[in-house]
Order: C-alpha cells, then sequence, then structure tokens
C-alpha cells in the first residue's frame, strides 16, 4: 500500500503532544468500554461479605469460582451453551445464505414479498410471541430439549442475517455465476461452487457474530428450557431467587462465560472486519 | 403445509426421543419449584419419604423470574410436566381453579388455620388447594450491638430520632433503610402503611374479595393515613435524612446489601434472612442482629403482625394415581418432626405443623420471639389481595406512591389522589 | 407446474420459510389472534371481543403520553449515541497506529458479556450507596446522585447502557465499510491537501451511505423494543417515568398474565415501527445522499 501522508490530527500542536493526548484519549475509551466488565471481574473475586461494596475491603477470593464449578448443572450448562451456539450458528448460516442469495439474485414478485415478509417480522416485538412461542413448542413435545431451543433461534436469526446477507452478494459481481452457467454448471452449482465461496468472507463474520448473540440469548433460553437443557445465561438466572440474589455467584458465572465469548471475538474480529460489508 | 408441519413434528418427536425422553417407568414424582433454602429443606423431606417408599423424587429447578408465567401456562395447557408444585398466597386465587383440592391431605389439619384461610386458597367449591411448606412473613431487624432491646423503636416517631442520634453519634451512617421498589413494597411501603391503619384498598385489612367489590375497589391512596405515610418516607429521605437517597429505586438486594454492610440499623426483611444476617461469610454484621415488632404509626396503637406461608399444591391435570401418591408425600412431609426442626434451623422460617412450634420456641430465642410476635398474635395482617388483578393493583400502587415521594412534598396528596383512580382501575 | 427458475427461488428460501412459519409465523398469529380475545393466561376464556384490547392501549393516556414519547425519545438518542460514537470509534481504528488490534478488542468487549448481567452491574455502579460512580464522584468533593429515582438521570443510565452495548456493533460494520472503500479518491485528496473535515464530509461520509443506512434501521427498529436492560436498570420507574414500550407490554403480558391485552400492545407497537421503519429508511436515505 503507497503511503499516504494523512491530514495531521490536531494540527498546530508539537508532536509528542499530539501523541500524548492522542494515547491519553484512547486510555480513556477503552477504560469506558471496558469498565463494566473489568468491575464484574473484581466482584466475582470478592467474597459474599463483599460482594456490593465491591470497593471497601481488600479481601479476594477465588472461592465464588470453586463454588460455581462445584455445581455440575453449571458445567453442564456451559457444554449445553457451547454446542447450542455452534449448531446455531451452522443452521442459521446454511437457511440464511440462501435466502440472502435469493433476495440479492432475483426481483420480482416472490423477492419482493420475500422481502416484505423478513422485514415485517423483523418488526414484532419478542414481548409478544415468547409466550405463545412457549405454547408452540410445548404442544409440540420439544420444550425443553434441544431442538426446542436449537430451532426458534434459527428461525429468530432469519430477518436480521437474510438481510445482511443480502447486502453481501449485492456487493458480489454476479457475471461469475453467469459464466459458470455458460460452461454448463446448473443454477445449484453456480451458487454452492461460485457464489457461496466468493461470500465466505462475509460468511464467516455472521458466524462470529450469530456465535455471541446465541451464547448470551436469555428471553428465549428463559421462557424455552426447564431442567432438562440447561444454558448458561439461564443457570444464571437461577442465581436470582424470591429470597434474593446470589451476586457473588452470579458474577463468578459471568465471568467465565465472558471467557469463550472473549476468545471468539479476539480471533474472529479479524474475520468480522474483512466480512462484513455491507 | 399442514403435510409438512406434521411430517417436521414427527421428525422432531423421533429425535426427541433418540435425545432424552427415554423415561424409565419407576415410580416418580416430579417437583417444580424454585431454589431457596426453604424450598430446599421441605424438599429434602419429600427425598427422605421416596427414599423409605421407593418414589424417586424428580427435582425441576424453575428460573423466579417467569416461574408464575410458566407455571401458569402449563396449568392451563393440561400438560403432566410436574406432579407438585410451588404454591404462594400471592397468586392463590389465581390459581385455585387449576388445583386439585387437596382437602384430603388428613394432616393438613395441623397447618395455621389463619394462613391457609379459604380467602387465600379456596376454589370456588369453597375446597382447600394447598399443603402448607412454611411460614414466610418479615420482621423488624435491628442492630443489637447499637441498639438495647428496650430501646427499640416502638413508633415510627422514635425510629426517627433514635435513627437520627445514632447517626449523630457516629455509630452507623443511615437508620433505616429497606426495598422500595416495585416488588419490593412489602420491606418499606407496606408495613409502614399497615402500621399506621392504611391499607392499598378499602376498607383497611380486608381481603375478602366480595367486601372489596362493594366497597367498589376503593383506593386506600385518599385516605389521609396515606398522605401521612407517604410524607413520613420524604422526611426521613430528605429532611431526617435517616434513609438513602436512592431508597425509592432499591429492591430487597440492594437493602439487604446495605444493612449487611453495617451502613444501617434497621431493616424489615423476611425471617429467612436472619441465618444470612448472621453469617459472617455473608454479612459485616453477623451476632449483631436481633429483630422486634414493627413500630407504629400515630393512629395505630396495638400491634401487629403479618403472616403468610408458602405452600405446595397439585395440578388437577395429572393423573389420579399419582395424586394419591403426591398426596400422601405431602402429608408426611406434613408429620416429620426432624425434617421440619432442620427447616427452620437452616432458614429461620417457621415450619408449616403448628404442632412442632412450642417445642422449637422452647429450645430457640427468635423462634419464641416470632411465636409471640407473629404466630400467636390475634392482630394479624395478610401480605398481600386475593385475586388475579393483584400484580396489576399492586404495581400501580407502587407506581403511584414511588412518584409521589421522588416529586415535591406539597405535590404528595395531589400526586396520590390523581393516581387513585388507577388503582380502583387496576382490580376491575 | 413451476419453471426451473420458479423451483430454484423457492428452494432457496423454503428452509428459512419454513422455520419462520413454525417459530415465528405460527406464535405470532396465536398472539394476534389472543389479542381479539378476552384470554388472559389463568383463564383462556377465548371469547371474541374485538377491538376492545386495541381500543384501551390507546386510548390509555399513559401508552400515549408516557410510554410513547419516551420510546421514540429513547430510539433517536440510542441510535444517534451509538452511531456516532461508533461512527468516530471506527474513524479512529481506520488508522494504523501501535496497540491499535488490542485497543479494537477492547472496544469489543460489550459484545461479549450477557446484557442481562451487564445491566445488573451497572445498576449497582449507580446505586448511591455502595455504587462506585457515587464513590468517585464523593472522592473527588462532588456530591453524589441518586441516580435511578430521578427521572431524567436514570433515562441517561438507561441511554448510556444501551449505547455502550451497541457501539461495538456500529463499529464493527462501519470500520469494516471503511476499509473496503476505494483508496483513490483519498489519495488524491490527500495531495489536493484537503482538510479532514472536508475529506470526511464530502468522501467518507457518501461514500458510506448504504451501510449507516442499513444500520440505522435495523438498529432502530431494535432500539423501539429494548426490553431487558430497561426492566433490570429501572423497572419502568421511578413512578412509570422511563418506561418504554416492550416494557408497557411485558408488564401487561408477563405481570398481569393478561395475554390478550399484552399482545395487542405488542401489535400496536409492531405497527408503529413497520410504518416507522419505512419512512426512516426512505429519510436517512436522503439524508445521506444530500
Amino acid at each position: 500500500m503507497p503511503m499516504v501522508t494523512r491530514p495531521a490530527f490536531l494540527p498546530g500542536l508539537p508532536n509528542w503532544s499530539r501523541k500524548t493526548f492522542f494515547a491519553l484519549a484512547l486510555a480513556a475509551i477503552c477504560f469506558a468500554f471496558a469498565f463494566p466488565v473489568l468491575w464484574l471481574i473484581l466482584t466475582s473475586l470478592r467474597p459474599e461479605s463483599g460482594v456490593y461494596y465491591v470497593h471497601r475491603g481488600t479481601e479476594f477470593t477465588l472461592g465464588n469460582f470453586k463454588e460455581v464449578l462445584g455445581q455440575e448443572r453449571i458445567v453442564e450448562a456451559f457444554i449445553n451453551s457451547a454446542v447450542i451456539s455452534t449448531l446455531a450458528t451452522v443452521f442459521s448460516l446454511l437457511v440464511t445464505v440462501s435466502s440472502g442469495y435469493m433476495l440479492s439474485r432475483f426481483t420480482g414478485p416472490a423477492a419482493r414479498m420475500w422481502f416484505g415478509t423478513i422485514y415485517v417480522f423483523r418488526c414484532v416485538p419478542y414481548i409478544s410471541w415468547v409466550l405463545p412461542l412457549y405454547f408452540v413448542v410445548q404442544s409440540w413435545g420439544i420444550y425443553d430439549t434441544y431442538v426446542g431451543l436449537l430451532l426458534p433461534h434459527i428461525a429468530v436469526h432469519i430477518c436480521f442475517f437474510s438481510w445482511l446477507m443480502k447486502g453481501f452478494f449485492d456487493g458480489i459481481d454476479p457475471s461469475m455465476e453467469y459464466a459458470a452457467m455458460i460452461d454448463g454448471c446448473s443454477r445449484w452449482g453456480a451458487f454452492i461452487r461460485v457464489a457461496i465461496p466468493s461470500a465466505l468472507p462475509a460468511i464467516s463474520a455472521l458466524a462470529v457474530l450469530c456465535w455471541l448473540f446465541t451464547w448470551n440469548e436469555f428471553l428465549f433460553a428463559l421462557i424455552l428450557t426447564g431442567n432438562r437443557v440447561p444454558v448458561i445465561t439461564v443457570v444464571m438466572a437461577q442465581f436470582v431467587t424470591e429470597m434474593g440474589l446470589h451476586w457473588n455467584l452470579m458474577a463468578a458465572t459471568a465471568v467465565m462465560a465472558l471467557l469463550p465469548a472473549f476468545l471468539i471475538a479476539l480471533f474472529g474480529q479479524k474475520y468480522v472486519i474483512r466480512g462484513l460489508r455491507i | 403445509m399442514q403435510g409438512l408441519a406434521r411430517w417436521f413434528v414427527a421428525a422432531t418427536a423421533a429425535l426427541v426421543a433418540v435425545t432424552g425422553g427415554a423415561a424409565a417407568q419407576v415410580k416418580e414424582l416430579r417437583i417444580g419449584y424454585q431454589p431457596s433454602p426453604i424450598q430446599d429443606a421441605s424438599i429434602a423431606m419429600f427425598e427422605a419419604w421416596g427414599a423409605k417408599n421407593g418414589v424417586k423424587i424428580v427435582k425441576v429447578p424453575n428460573s423466579y423470574g417467569v416461574y408464575v408465567e410458566k407455571m401458569t401456562a402449563s396449568l392451563t395447557s393440561n400438560s403432566d410436566q410436574y406432579d407438585v408444585i410451588w404454591h404462594n398466597d400471592d397468586w392463590g386465587q389465581t390459581w385455585a381453579h387449576l388445583l386439585e383440592p387437596t382437602d384430603d391431605v388428613e394432616a393438613n389439619k395441623f397447618g395455621s388455620k389463619w394462613s391457609m384461610s379459604p380467602i387465600v386458597f379456596a376454589n370456588a367449591q369453597g375446597q382447600n388447594t394447598v399443603v402448607p411448606m412454611g411460614q414466610t412473613f418479615s420482621v423488624f431487624f435491628y442492630r443489637s450491638d447499637l441498639v438495647k432491646p428496650e430501646e427499640v423503636p416502638k413508633t415510627l416517631e422514635e425510629l426517627v430520632t433514635m435513627s437520627k442520634k445514632l447517626q449523630a453519634d457516629g455509630k452507623v451512617k443511615f437508620g433505616y433503610v429497606g426495598g422500595m421498589s416495585m416488588n419490593h413494597s412489602w420491606f418499606s411501603w407496606f408495613w409502614s402503611m399497615w402500621a399506621n391503619n392504611c391499607d392499598v384498598l378499602l376498607p383497611a385489612y380486608e381481603r375478602d374479595n366480595k367486601k372489596l367489590a362493594e366497597a367498589g375497589w376503593k383506593s386506600g391512596l385518599t385516605d389521609p393515613c396515606m398522605q401521612k405515610t407517604v410524607e413520613y418516607w420524604w422526611d426521613a429521605i430528605n429532611t431526617h435524612k435517616i434513609s438513602p437517597r436512592g431508597m425509592p429505586a432499591y429492591d430487597r438486594n440492594e437493602a439487604n446489601a446495605i444493612f449487611m454492610a453495617g451502613d444501617a440499623a434497621f431493616t424489615v426483611a423476611d425471617t429467612l434472612w436472619w441465618g444470612t444476617f448472621n453469617d459472617p461469610n455473608k454479612s459485616k454484621i453477623a451476632g449483631k442482629v436481633a429483630a422486634a415488632r414493627f413500630p407504629l404509626g400515630p393512629d395505630r396503637k396495638k400491634p401487629f403482625g403479618w403472616d403468610d406461608i408458602w405452600g405446595w399444591a397439585i395440578p388437577k391435570s395429572i393423573p389420579e394415581e399419582r395424586k394419591k401418591l403426591a398426596k400422601q408425600m405431602l402429608n408426611a412431609m406434613m408429620l416429620d418432626e426432624e425434617g421440619q426442626t432442620k427447616m427452620f434451623k437452616a432458614t429461620g422460617a417457621p415450619p408449616p405443623n403448628t404442632t412442632f412450634w412450642p417445642k422449637i420456641a422452647e429450645q430457640d430465642p427468635f423462634m419464641k420471639l416470632l411465636k409471640e410476635a407473629v404466630l400467636d398474635s390475634p392482630d394479624k395482617v395478610r401480605g398481600a389481595y386475593y385475586f388475579p388483578q393483584w400484580p396489576a393493583v399492586h404495581k400501580a400502587f407502587n407506581d403511584a406512591v414511588t412518584k409521589a415521594v421522588t416529586g415535591k412534598r406539597e405535590d404528595i396528596a395531589k400526586v396520590l389522589a390523581e393516581n387513585a383512580p388507577l388503582v380502583s382501575k387496576a382490580a376491575q | 407446474m413451476f419453471g426451473e427458475q420458479q423451483r430454484f427461488v423457492l428452494l432457496l428460501i423454503a428452509p428459512a420459510a419454513l422455520l419462520m412459519l413454525l417459530f415465528q409465523v405460527v406464535p405470532i398469529v396465536i398472539g394476534a389472534n389472543a389479542s381479539f380475545r378476552d384470554w388472559a393466561l389463568y383463564n383462556p376464556k377465548k371469547t371474541w371481543i374485538g377491538f376492545d384490547h386495541y381500543a384501551a392501549v390507546i386510548t390509555d393516556p399513559a401508552f400515549l403520553y408516557v410510554v410513547l414519547p419516551n420510546t421514540f425519545l429513547f430510539m433517536v438518542l440510542s441510535v444517534a449515541g451509538a452511531l456516532v460514537t461508533g461512527l468516530a470509534l471506527a474513524l479512529l481504528l481506520n488508522r494504523p497506529f501501535r496497540g491499535q488490534k488490542l485497543v479494537q478488542t477492547i472496544l469489543l468487549v460489550p459484545l461479549m458479556v450477557a446484557p442481562v448481567v451487564a445491566a445488573i452491574m451497572i445498576r449497582w455502579i449507580f446505586n448511591d450507596q455502595f455504587g462506585i460512580a457515587n464513590v468517585v464522584l464523593e472522592a473527588i468533593g462532588l456530591e453524589g446522585q441518586p441516580w435511578l429515582v430521578q427521572r431524567w438521570s436514570a433515562f441517561c443510565i438507561i441511554l448510556l447502557t444501551d449505547i455502550w452495548l451497541w457501539t461495538p456493533w456500529f463499529t464493527l460494520l462501519l470500520l469494516a465499510g471503511l476499509q473496503s472503500l476505494p483508496k483513490e479518491p483519498f489519495e488524491a485528496a490527500a495531495i489536493d491537501g484537503t482538510t479532514t473535515w472536508r475529506v470526511f464530509r464530502y468522501l467518507t461520509l457518501p461514500m458510506l451511505r448504504p451501510v449507516i443506512v442499513v444500520c440505522v434501521v435495523i438498529r432502530a427498529i431494535d432500539a423501539f423494543r429494548t426490553f431487558d436492560i430497561v426492566w433490570t436498570l429501572t423497572g419502568g420507574g421511578p413512578g412509570r417515568s422511563t418506561e418504554l414500550f416492550s416494557l408497557y407490554a411485558y408488564v401487561l403480558a408477563f405481570l398481569n398474565l393478561d395475554l390478550g391485552r399484552g399482545s395487542a400492545a405488542a401489535i400496536v407497537g409492531g405497527l408503529i415501527i413497520l410504518v416507522l421503519g419505512v419512512v426512516m429508511y426512505r429519510l436517512v436515505d436522503r439524508i445521506a445522499k444530500a
């Protein structure tokens, strides 16, 4: 890349003070963004008697983590959450990549209708359908099962991801696909062998986001699971009881739940930024 | 489309069967509950019974946030997910028609007559639908290292003077702290209101829906005593500064956290917190806490106790033989003296069988106090109302008093008057 | 009966359409059906009552004069706040500097934590007694505030939390957009010595327009139905003064167990945002073009 001399940031100031200012501003922004989570981590290290007055006292302990990890349900919940997030990511992308492709490559009443449907259902507030969804899932006998949590999660991503996928495919020149079709590829061949590979950066970007969304998703999990399929957000919610909130344990669980999300975000951000071009 | 849907259902059903639906045909009872010390102790008694009788007890914990919603939906859709479920006076009438009558649970006769009143738990035919789990109510807690038993405030006014004295002496940052926000009204609003012959709906302390309807679901907000109650808290927060300014937004977790950090001398909380307050791992004031009767307002002279229960119930929709088994289990729990004594020790909640109370009180001073001040008191108050719209009424009430106490002092009467019709409307 | 192309088109959307039908359309239709009936969760009589629930919702003064204005204000400020912050951060991260990768990772932190837990944490941070916000203020000699009992400070905390939560999302999308812009116009501008502001105003912004439009519209729809952080932070209080539309529907359906009325409220809100979304799309598109 040819080096371009950028217009100076804060012109008129000497170079060193500009640099210091820049560094300080950056540090302040980072601190502000990370603060609630830093504070959460600090909280999780406090004994129960100091978990609200985090700034008061200097006792720190790993006891909360020990107590949480000693609960079988939590370990199970971590595994369940990881499996469901991964499966939901895979299947969401499978169904939305084709739906987004359709929206991008075809015009006409079918595409318009599909886009209209997606838009309308994107607008319906969750609050209005989680309770009926509970009835539906229960009456089909899939309440509190993997399938019963997985399928609604996939369904909920359809609107948003189809919309983004359409944007990605809009940015990819379709002439390659036409060329492939002239060379004897079927429509499916052109879609699978030409369009999907060129959309891979976008797909990997969405995969990272989808995984993070599902990992942290709360309302659906709360309504659609009971005891057999504990997932991590619901287990956290169960530290809220009629007798009050076990904040120390909740914080410790939340910090542990942060770790996989952090790794995904750390290694995934490159793909997100490379692929998320709409 | 229907064909597809049917195919889909069949496919998922097959998947479910493979992944975990293969329940063995053992005798078992499924308990739907909410993890908490008192329910855990009660279920421990179920398990003891189950071990003796060859019945497997399957514990199904639920999340607190949506317990009522999900359980209600499950009850009305006639599913047989649970054989025994946690029941509470607050939704006694909401569920009564969906629950199996429990009059034939013989040991129910040992339950507290007050707490199991038909007003709370009876269905339209007058049959009882609950088996008690334990008594759950709040008392007035104070710091025994700062306040001698004879100095404990007997009136709301003394609560202010005593608090100010302690604050002036530098003993404590605040006098009183207690939950005030929606669904935590009990810990400041309700007790102080009852202590002054005041109530959410009029006539005060009336819980019979027929009489409330006859009175037109009249809101207590316009009663002069309510203005006094709101002004009391306004002054406590802004004039006397015996309570923190953020208190109108506090839930019980925040209030208890401040009390347990040693920053307040008085609070009101469920007796179940007795154990937590006195646990050095959880609280900085362990061993320095004692309980007493509620301070009274200027309009009330007789002390009062507030007494409710948590209970267990059986869904109407489950098969007969499981109902029978569930009743046997609940009956055995009611008669389990050892288990109930353990429950009190672990939680501070008086157990469901009243005949065990005297013996526990002999051994335990806290139980002795609860027995004298609340359980045996002739002047009792019920903590909730018993009609399905109660949550709406509660919220309308809480919104009104919160608005009044966070506004200007001279506007209190006006705000209460404006909101009174909303409370009445919510009840109908 | 269908041509080859139609078959292809239908097959492409079939899996998505099927899932949507089963898990979105069916429940929404059940909810919509309930909104015309006397349907309490504890006593589903299901008698048809026509538009009664709708009439009750749209004539409720609390809905008209508190909930809707709050919701619109929240939507506008939250989207604008997250867009401006996100854009600023994206521009910042688009410059190469030492530690750029580290800063970028830190800015993504809000994406990693469950929003409900973050909201509880923020609620405690702003508690007037044990919250660190007041501890810091008092340490530097300022008076601590009871943040959550005053309408506008409570509203601002909700708003800040929402902006904090969603800024990373804007940053990612806009940064991806920035990095895909062609280099030539910027090089030409640099040679001409155009000021930073003019480059941003006349080059960057117009070229980012499509990204911004999509971001704003999608985010606005979501902001309109924000629920969990508000419920956790203030529960709509003090005294309903920070109540947003989804809380209104939630209280009806979940607290009062009135599925019919709750569904009606949710549908009213859904219709509002549906229309608003279309208008917004046109408007934002035009503003960005100008």
